[in-house]
């Protein structure tokens, strides 16, 4: 943990400095943390409310933040969570199948006035969606962030090789795919 | 980063197709602020304007003394110009006479 994350800590656990510390984290990691979630739930209405529920999570449970892990883990972690129970909830109301979620969820795409992607790229987002969710993550989170294995096993709590792995189908189902539409 | 480049396959830009409305950065972070109860446009708003009215009080201040130190030495010129002008005017004997005949009460 470095000198900033130790001080923001610090203020955190007074009353007198916990907003003010609290509205700078929000804005040190809302970014990263809004296209976490974006990037599963796709649409930009979902991945608002959800970016809320998660900043109110920490707000709230930040008492029982000790610092054991960096800033960023925890708030990427409360993020997934509230992303997957999302998407859980999401199954429950209605949809039958995993199927129908990934469907409904490439509709709202389709529709959603904030995305601006090319039909390669649409395609590509397609393809992800017939990932299982843990495995979409983690496809996600090393595609396009980079997120090394280790940061990805204080995150999600698997270890480095079935990561590894995960990724490794990930990308084999993806390639598939993408022979199949040809 | 084989893998990476098999799916790219040159064409797949790994940049996201996804784009947020104008400010949506800004005006999350407001709500959030509003929803924890922290006022950071006020702080700002208060901080910035004792900021102004310290300024302003210490210009006042400032000027005041340095208005007051050159009328003070305009006057103090002035006087010693009113009589350096009346010597002028009356010649040395004059002004011997009155300073070694005491006038008369």
């Amino acid at each position: 943990m470095n000198q900033t994350e130790e001080e923001l800590l610090l203020k955190l656990s007074q009353p007198k400095t916990r907003n003010a510390a609290f509205s700078s984290l929000v804005r040190t990691y809302q970014e990263r943390l809004y296209w976490h979630i974006r990037k599963m739930v796709l649409s930009h209405d979902d991945s608002n409310d959800i970016l809320q529920n998660a900043f109110m999570k920490a707000w709230n449970g930040i008492d029982g933040f000790r610092g054991d892990s960096q800033f960023s883990t925890w708030l990427y972690r409360i993020a997934t969570n509230e992303t997957l129970t999302f998407l859980a909830n999401k199954r429950m109301r209605g949809f039958s199948s995993m199927d129908e979620v990934e469907e409904s969820l490439l509709q709202n795409l389709r529709s959603d006035a904030y995305f601006d992607g090319n039909d390669l790229q649409l395609r590509l987002q397609k393809a992800i969606l017939t990932l299982p969710e843990k495995q979409r993550l983690v496809f996600n989170m090393k595609y396009f962030d980079d997120i090394t294995y280790e940061q990805m096993e204080s995150i999600l709590g698997t270890s480095v090789g079935a990561l590894k792995a995960s990724y490794h189908y990930a990308v084999k189902k993806i390639e598939k795919y993408f022979e199949e539409e040809k | 980063m084989k893998n990476k480049q098999n799916i790219l396959s040159e064409k797949i830009s790994m940049e996201l197709p996804f784009t947020v409305p104008e400010n949506y950065f800004e005006q999350f972070a407001l709500q959030i602020d509003q929803q924890i109860g922290y006022k950071v446009s006020n702080h700002r708003f208060v901080k910035s304007w004792m900021y102004f009215a310290a300024m302003f009080v210490g210009l006042f201040l400032v000027g005041g003394e340095m208005f007051y130190s050159a009328n003070q030495r305009n006057t103090a010129k002035n006087s010693e110009n009113y009589e350096s002008y009346v010597l002028s005017q009356v010649s040395e004997s004059t002004v011997m006479d009155y300073y070694v005949n005491e006038p008369t009460k």
